[in-house]
């Protein structure tokens, strides 16, 4: 007994010793090590991308972090990593500050419960379901049934997204489920069918194919799919942008110029999204 | 009593026997529920290979090899950092400080407080303090640490009534034998109080295994299998919850997960309760 106990004093001590001999690493010094944090919405798509980019070039190490977009953004301002992510543009303020470079590109859709008899809705319906004005689903050719409208958590940017297209204040819509992720909102809408949300197309397209009772509405009159999301004519899409302060240089550039390349189209299919079309890049100079 | 009333009485002690049977009964049940809904899901995931490859196309695809091996990481440094200090407190409260002193009933207090801390805080204070302050970044140290801080109070706390749970007979018999209270301590009380810090070690270690917001922002999300512990490692709690909630299609998966988790969590209730009855053995 006394033998443990002294053994894992001995082990916590020396540990305890390691910690205060880290000095705080700076990421920037090692040209070898990346650490990309941000948006959970790109993160897994990035992180896939980080596994081939380290195949190739094996002396690499990147670490992708999650928490956010505005998470990505407020680490990359204070130096806490080389590449912050966003699922959203940004902001024209935020120009002046961080350059962002698109690696793909993700459509918004407004889902409902597959067995919804509503087929359609306008903008303005749209508009007046969130801001409670109408409430139950017969006021827009549904059944008598009250509407559970189901809104995005505060700080997500898909939220930004849609206030921006229904010009919309967050502080007026009457949510009566307030989600965090895509794969919550998908969950909390097939499993009522008196529900309305909006999530990622792509994520919705690949669940509904795996028979999860769902079906995406149009938007403006534009049919929800990654088609018409890659050809640009869907209104309410966003990009997912990698993000620095400074010009990328030296791996930093590198990483974001592979993340752009056609080598991995493949893997943003993979994970939902659609491709940015190589016309529309903005490339890392 | 009449006839009547005592056949009422009665009939209120059917009543109360059907109630006290219905409520275990009912908590039984929502514990199969969920564990039959999880078994059901996960079982055709798990295999050899489940076990032993990495993950592929972001976690649909491929096993939970690194990811296993980060949690176990994590655990180690959460234990390693943790069970000396919560022996250590639990002695100085049950054994040096009389009940009623100042000093014992402000850490006792602080502990309950800091045991109702939402292990979100926990989260943001290890990523401020280990991650940034200290240097450690997001890494297994980090999150270990930050799991220590999170299970100090629930091992404190029951190490030191397995302490008190030990008759205060045994003090004073070792008193009047001229024993010195040191070796009291080493030979009789710790040994006489493993149980308690058992208990208090497998309801640590639930809370640490099945922990999600103090990870995310220390250990990280990284699903390489980790060379050091100063490398960032995903365990399993957020592996699942990155599945369930970001990565469509990922629910099979996130499924096979939380049965392993499960595993995991009943593997080390039986060790714990196999060690307990073995220190009862050989100390009774």
């Amino acid at each position: 007994m006394k033998k443990k106990f002294f053994t894992l004093l001995a082990v916590s001590l020396s540990m305890g010793l390691g910690v205060a001999a880290c000095n705080p690493v700076n990421p920037n010094s090692k040209s070898t090590k990346l650490t990309l944090t941000g948006s959970s919405t790109v993160a897994p798509l990035v992180g896939e991308i980080v596994k081939r980019f380290e195949a190739e070039n094996p002396e690499v190490r990147i670490d992708v972090q999650t928490g956010g977009s505005s998470r990505g953004l407020a680490d990359v301002s204070q130096g806490l990593n080389d590449i912050g992510m966003i699922s959203r543009s940004l902001k024209d303020q935020e120009k002046t500050q961080f350059q962002s470079y698109a690696i793909a590109q993700d459509g918004i859709g407004i889902i409902l419960e597959s067995s919804n008899p509503v087929q359609k809705l306008s903008d303005q319906q749209v508009v007046d379901i969130y801001t409670g004005k109408i409430d139950n689903w017969q006021q827009v050719g549904g059944e008598n049934a009250p509407i559970t409208v189901v809104n995005k958590a505060e700080g997500r940017s898909t939220l930004e997204l849609f206030l921006k297209y229904f010009d919309l204040n967050n502080s007026t819509i009457q949510a009566d489920v307030i989600i965090g992720d895509n794969q919550q909102g998908i969950k909390t809408v097939a499993g009522n069918p008196h529900a309305i949300g909006y999530v990622s197309i792509g994520a919705a397209e690949r669940d509904i194919s795996q028979k999860v009772p769902l079906k995406l509405l149009s938007v403006g009159g534009i049919d929800a799919t990654t088609a018409t999301v890659q050809n640009g004519s869907f209104p309410l899409s966003r990009p997912l942008n990698l993000v620095t302060t400074e010009t990328p240089s030296g791996l930093t550039k590198e990483f974001i110029e592979f993340a752009q390349s056609e080598n991995v189209h493949d893997l943003v299919e993979a994970q939902n999204f659609v491709p940015v079309t190589s016309s529309k890049l903005v490339y890392a100079p | 009593m009449s006839r009547k009333a005592s056949s009422k009485l009665i009939n209120l002690d059917q009543l109360f026997k059907v109630v006290i049977w219905l409520i275990p009964l009912s908590i039984t049940a929502i514990f199969i529920w969920i564990l039959s809904d999880i078994v059901i899901g996960g079982i055709g995931q798990i295999s050899w290979a489940f076990l032993t490859t990495n993950p592929l196309d972001a976690g649909r695809d491929g096993g939970i090899a690194p990811i296993l091996v980060s949690t176990f990481l994590i655990l180690a440094v959460c234990l390693v950092a943790s069970v000396p200090i919560s022996i250590g407190t639990a002695i100085l409260l049950a054994e040096f400080t009389p009940n009623q002193n100042w000093f014992g009933r402000l850490v006792r207090r602080s502990l309950d407080v800091l045991a109702g801390v939402p292990s979100i805080v926990f989260g943001l204070f290890g990523n401020a303090f280990f991650a940034q302050t200290l240097g450690l970044g997001f890494s297994i140290l980090s999150g270990g640490l930050t799991l220590a801080c999170m299970v100090l109070p629930i091992l404190i706390r029951s190490t030191e009534a397995g302490l008190r749970a030990v008759p205060q007979e045994y003090r004073l018999n070792s008193a009047a034998l001229g024993i010195s209270k040191t070796s009291t301590l080493w030979h009789l009380l710790l040994p006489a109080a493993t149980p308690g810090l058992l208990v208090g070690l497998v309801l640590g270690l639930g809370r640490a295994i099945a922990e999600t917001a103090a990870l995310i922002f220390t250990s990280g999300y990284v699903d390489r299998m980790p060379t050091s512990l100063l490398d960032s490692g995903r365990s399993l709690s957020i592996h699942i919850f990155d599945l369930s909630m970001n990565v469509s299609g990922g629910d099979s998966n996130a499924y096979g997960s939380a049965l392993i988790l499960i595993l995991i969590l009943l593997i080390i209730n039986a060790i714990a309760a196999w060690l307990g009855s073995k220190y009862n053995y050989l100390y009774d």
